[in-house]
């Protein structure tokens, strides 16, 4: 018991028995049970519409359990006001699948907007951001509105948004989706590093080539549960013979 | 904050496009025509204020003293008395101690009172008419009406006090009323333009629920989005109040020399003061103030209940 409790209190997000359904439909998510330790990092996996965009979305503090018990930064989130889940909020960089960029603002705002809301002032601000943007390969774009901005230069944009802040988690939905296979190990390296800064990382993602090349936990959703894999465990995901077999890619 | 960050701060693209919003216009029109009825409505309540003060300071502080006829069939003996009577009234009324002033009413005078209703050319002194005389009661001193009327019965039974409390009665009712309706009408007027607001935020929050909810995510407060509502419908109903004002001025004046044609000198006591022409002046920033209040509220409440 003892030992559970020191688990929880080294654990970022902790979820019991946790359940999700939209209205009166049937649950999305059933006696989801985890622990995500500080400083861990995971792949979220799972076929589309198992629930990952759910279970990323409680994680970021955008929705309530329909059931159970999560524990955010060692807070219940369903005990937690409003003024206090946006302080929590602070502490989470997402990168969403679909960007979710203001499209009327630059690349530099977007990226700006967690300093801004923080209250940082403008001159740190200029020059986090600046730095960011140049190592992320936007500096000659910083000005741009986002809504000129490629596929792949506007997922580096949210990226650079969801990590300005550095972040104690960082949570990815499908982060190297759309950039080229160029920068993908780039923006992967930025997020290992992140991690051995001490932010704890989730990243949902479909690519098998992410999986097999980095050595991280699984956290796999199937028939609304929540199973955890160990590193080089492919059960569950189609990503060849070789790897099926359990053998080191 | 510093200079430059003030700069930056101020110069910075808002997260929330409000400044695309359509409603905007339509929200400055509408501050601008409240505002407008406001400073009218307002200038008409501070007017009845000063109007009662002046009816107050000249009418309460005066009395009229009348002395009937005496009634003679000798028509010279009758005036003689009369005017014997009105003689020892007045040494009576001059030996008060808070009376300042005794004015008899001449005949032309009092030819004048009458001309409206008996038309020109009377000879005063042909008709049983009463005279009547002016007292000014000293400032600051209370007279005790029931006592004077009581001594002047002694002096001369033909002697009676009018006060103007009766009528004035019916005149500070009247100013009351209106006074009332007026300040219904800017009630009302207060009431229009924070619904006009309510829904104009509300809608606004409704279309930028997509950013609102970006920014939720990073971190941001209700207080934080709802001081990007304050901020620019805080701007809005500056614009709109500063036009309302200006356009309110002339109408205001020409209202007053409308008014000053009416006869009988009671709207001459209505014009307004320096401190009343402030008050008219600043109503934009008290527009700024609801407006601002307004949106800001809105936005805190409604957000707790959308997301």
């Amino acid at each position: 018991m003892q030992k559970n409790e020191s688990k929880s209190n080294n654990a970022i997000i902790v979820m019991q028995n946790v359940g999700i359904r939209y209205g009166q439909g049937p649950e999305v998510l059933s006696d989801i049970s985890l622990s995500l330790p500080r400083g861990s990092f995971h792949f979220l996996t799972g076929r589309s519409g198992a629930g990952k965009t759910s279970l990323l979305s409680m994680m970021y503090l955008a929705q309530k359990p329909s059931r159970g018990i999560v524990q955010v930064f060692g807070r219940n989130i369903n005990f937690t006001n409003r003024d206090s889940l946006s302080l929590l909020r602070r502490k989470i960089g997402v990168v969403f699948q679909d960007f979710r960029l203001l499209e009327h603002l630059s690349a530099f705002d977007n990226v700006a907007l967690p300093l801004r809301i923080c209250g940082m002032n403008e001159r740190e601000v200029k020059k986090r951001v600046t730095e960011l943007l140049q190592w992320v390969e936007l500096d000659r774009n910083m000005y741009a509105k986002t809504s000129t901005l490629s596929g792949g230069e506007k997922q580096r944009t949210a990226i650079a948004r969801a990590v300005i802040n550095r972040p104690d988690l960082l949570l990815a939905d499908e982060p190297t989706g759309n950039v080229d296979n160029d920068i993908a190990p780039k923006l992967m390296k930025l997020f290992v590093e992140l991690n051995k800064l001490g932010t704890t990382v989730v990243i949902a993602t479909h690519s098998e080539k992410l999986i097999t090349d980095f050595a991280f936990p699984r956290l796999h959703l199937q028939n609304h549960g929540l199973k955890v894999y160990e590193p080089y465990d492919f059960t569950g995901i189609n990503i060849g013979n070789r790897l099926e077999k359990g053998g080191r890619p | 904050m510093s200079n430059n960050n003030a700069t930056d701060f101020i110069s910075r693209k808002q997260e929330l496009p409000l400044n695309d919003d359509s409603s905007s216009l339509f929200l400055q029109i509408m501050i601008s025509i409240s505002v407008f009825i406001f400073a009218i409505t307002l200038a008409g309540v501070l007017s009845i204020n000063s109007m009662l003060r002046n009816w107050n300071d000249s009418i309460l502080g005066s009395l009229t003293v009348q002395i009937m006829p005496v009634n003679s069939s000798d028509r010279d003996k009758a005036a003689a008395d009369t005017l014997e009577n009105q003689k020892k009234v007045i040494e009576y009324l001059e030996s008060v101690a808070e009376i300042e002033k005794v004015t008899p009413l001449s005949d032309e005078q009092l030819e004048k009172l009458i001309q409206p209703w008996l038309g020109d050319g009377i000879e005063i002194g042909n008709l049983p008419v009463p005279r009547l005389i002016d007292v000014k009661i000293k400032k600051g001193e209370t007279l005790d009406f029931g006592v004077l009327a009581e001594n002047l019965a002694q002096v001369s039974p033909l002697a009676s006090i009018d006060n103007h409390k009766l009528w004035l009665n019916k005149l500070i009712r009247f100013a009351d009323g209106l006074k009332m309706l007026a300040l219904s009408i800017l009630f009302l007027v207060i009431l229009v333009t924070s619904g006009a607001i309510f829904y104009s935020t509300q809608t606004s929050l409704g279309l930028h629920r997509y950013i609102i909810e970006i920014l939720h995510t990073m971190g941001a407060k209700d207080a934080y989005i709802a001081q990007q509502y304050a901020r620019r419908t805080g701007w809005l109903a500056l614009v709109g109040g500063v036009i309302g004002v200006v356009l309110s001025i002339p109408t205001i004046f020409l209202i007053a020399s409308l008014a000053e044609q009416i006869e009988g000198g009671i709207i001459s006591g209505a014009h307004l003061s320096a401190e009343s022409w402030v008050t008219i002046l600043i109503l934009p920033l008290f527009a700024v103030m609801i407006a601002m209040f307004t949106a800001y509220y809105t936005v805190k409440r409604t957000l707790e209940k959308m997301i």
